[in-house]
């Protein structure tokens, strides 16, 4: 049963932010790591689609200029969104609304969250992991002002609001860094949040999306997946814990160990790829903790052949969800 | 003939590009056409490496080897050693922390400690011309 409630995913990419002495993101990415896709799907429409199956209302908003919807309202601002999304939730007759700035991959548990809303009795409530505060916000929209400047007084409005602190026992990743989005993929393969690989589990371990194509002499080990319309050539070694995300080609005797390929990759012949993440052009070695852009296309480079462009979290889209963008 | 030339330490581009190699080559080609060549390739400054300088290093590798001397990489940036882990050559050529430690290793066994005109028995059998002698 669906609760009373309207949910906000904000997408803006501060809270995933690192600083600069801590080289493990791709310097060329403006896009939070909770915007990229894990085992099929990005963390923020996992997140979009878990909350669905409570809240009446699911709307996102975001920076992400590939998104189709960016292109249509980028003249809006995000503060703009937000006041539009509390407007019609007022007009739908909802109470309470969920605030979640999307930097990191939350599990919650809405309905237990509303309890503990409602009977603290305070216009706000704000989720906290065990480490730290999480920026998930429950709110009565009757406490909300009308007109939202900007997103930071909307949040600096329900920090001076003198939250209720809800202790989330769900399973939360910050996503802060690259070591943390890997972590979000162990953690799936070990079965130690609720986020599944999309597709179909080929053998124990292995799962493999639709248009997934792996040769007979590849090997893929177990724990891995191989997203959709991937191609993996002939000889080549996909191992521990590794993910090749939609529309990736690994290219003839190619390793992959413990390594994430972010979806339009191209890896190039007789490569050892250990410990890295991929995108495009981008390598990031967590081991040596180097970021580099591989400048040889023989070597790496945006995948082209075979498909679309890089899978936006747009794509998530369904009829009970409103998505908006913002430039 | 067990005459060797000094160790050579060179300094390696920041990119090692196809213009770059070729660059880098002109100053790094007659040096290895050379008795025993002895080198050094410092890589502190190596930032980015496409294909082409790995092909490069190989070569080098495989020239001096075919004139008895050996080739080794010194102070290895990051960016170079996961490009070479990356193109799974990093095991082929011998890698030091520093150029001097790199310099050091052609000289583990320091050449003047065999005197060259004594034969390489000579340690092994130094009393080999008293037998002789007695015989």
């Amino acid at each position: 049963m669906k609760l009373v409630v309207g949910a906000i995913i904000i997408g803006d990419q501060t809270g995933a932010m690192e600083n600069k002495q801590s080289p493990s993101r791709f310097s060329s990415y403006q896009a939070p790591w909770a915007s990229m896709e894990v085992l099929g799907a990005t963390p923020i429409a996992r997140l979009a689609e878990d909350l669905q199956k409570d809240c009446d209302t699911v709307s996102v908003i975001s920076k992400d200029r590939d998104s189709q919807h960016a292109k249509a309202t980028h003249q809006a601002s995000m503060a703009d969104l937000a006041g539009d999304c509390f407007a019609n939730y007022k007009r739908e007759g909802l109470g309470t609304v969920l605030i979640i700035r999307c930097g990191s991959y939350v599990e919650l548990e809405i309905a237990e969250m509303l309890n503990f809303h409602h009977e603290q009795g305070v216009g706000v409530t704000r989720a906290f992991s065990d480490d730290a505060p999480l920026d998930v916000w429950m709110v009565d929209l009757s406490g909300l002002p009308e007109h939202v400047a900007t997103l930071a007084t909307l949040l600096s409005t329900l920090l001076c609001a003198r939250p209720a602190m809800y202790r989330s026992q769900g399973y939360v990743n910050q996503l802060r860094t690259a070591r943390e989005f890997r972590r979000l993929v162990l953690d799936s393969f070990y079965s130690r949040c609720r986020l599944r690989p999309q597709g179909s589990e080929i053998k124990p371990g292995i799962w493999s999306s639709e248009g997934a194509e792996i040769e007979r002499s590849a090997r893929v080990v177990a724990p891995a997946f191989i997203g959709r319309d991937v191609y993996i050539s002939a000889e080549c070694l996909i191992t521990r814990g590794s993910n090749v995300e939609s529309n990736s080609r690994v290219d003839f005797g190619t390793a992959v160990e413990d390594s994430t390929i972010l979806p339009n990759s191209y890896v190039g012949i007789g490569l050892d790829l250990s410990h890295s993440i991929v995108d495009g052009r981008n390598l990031l070695n967590l081991q040596h903790n180097v970021n580099l852009e591989i400048t040889d296309p023989v070597v790496m480079r945006q995948n082209t052949v075979g498909g679309g462009h890089r899978q936006s979290w747009a794509s998530i889209e369904t009829s009970s969800m409103s998505l908006s963008s913002a430039e | 003939m067990l005459t060797s030339g000094p160790v050579v330490v060179m300094q390696v581009p920041e990119i090692l590009n196809v213009k770059e190699v070729r660059n880098f080559m002109e100053e790094l080609g007659p040096l290895l056409e050379s008795n025993r060549p002895r080198i050094v390739l410092d890589c502190s400054q190596v930032r980015s490496m496409e294909s082409a300088g790995v092909e490069m290093l190989l070569r080098c590798l495989e020239e001096v080897l075919k004139r008895d001397g050996d080739l080794k990489l010194a102070t290895l940036s990051p960016e170079a050693e996961v490009i070479l882990e990356l193109m799974r050559v990093a095991r082929v050529f011998e890698a030091f922390q520093t150029c001097e430690d790199a310099v050091r290793s052609f000289n583990a066994i320091p050449a003047d400690a065999v005197p060259q005109n004594t034969p390489w028995y000579a340690d092994v059998f130094g009393e080999l011309g008293v037998l002789k002698q007695a015989s």
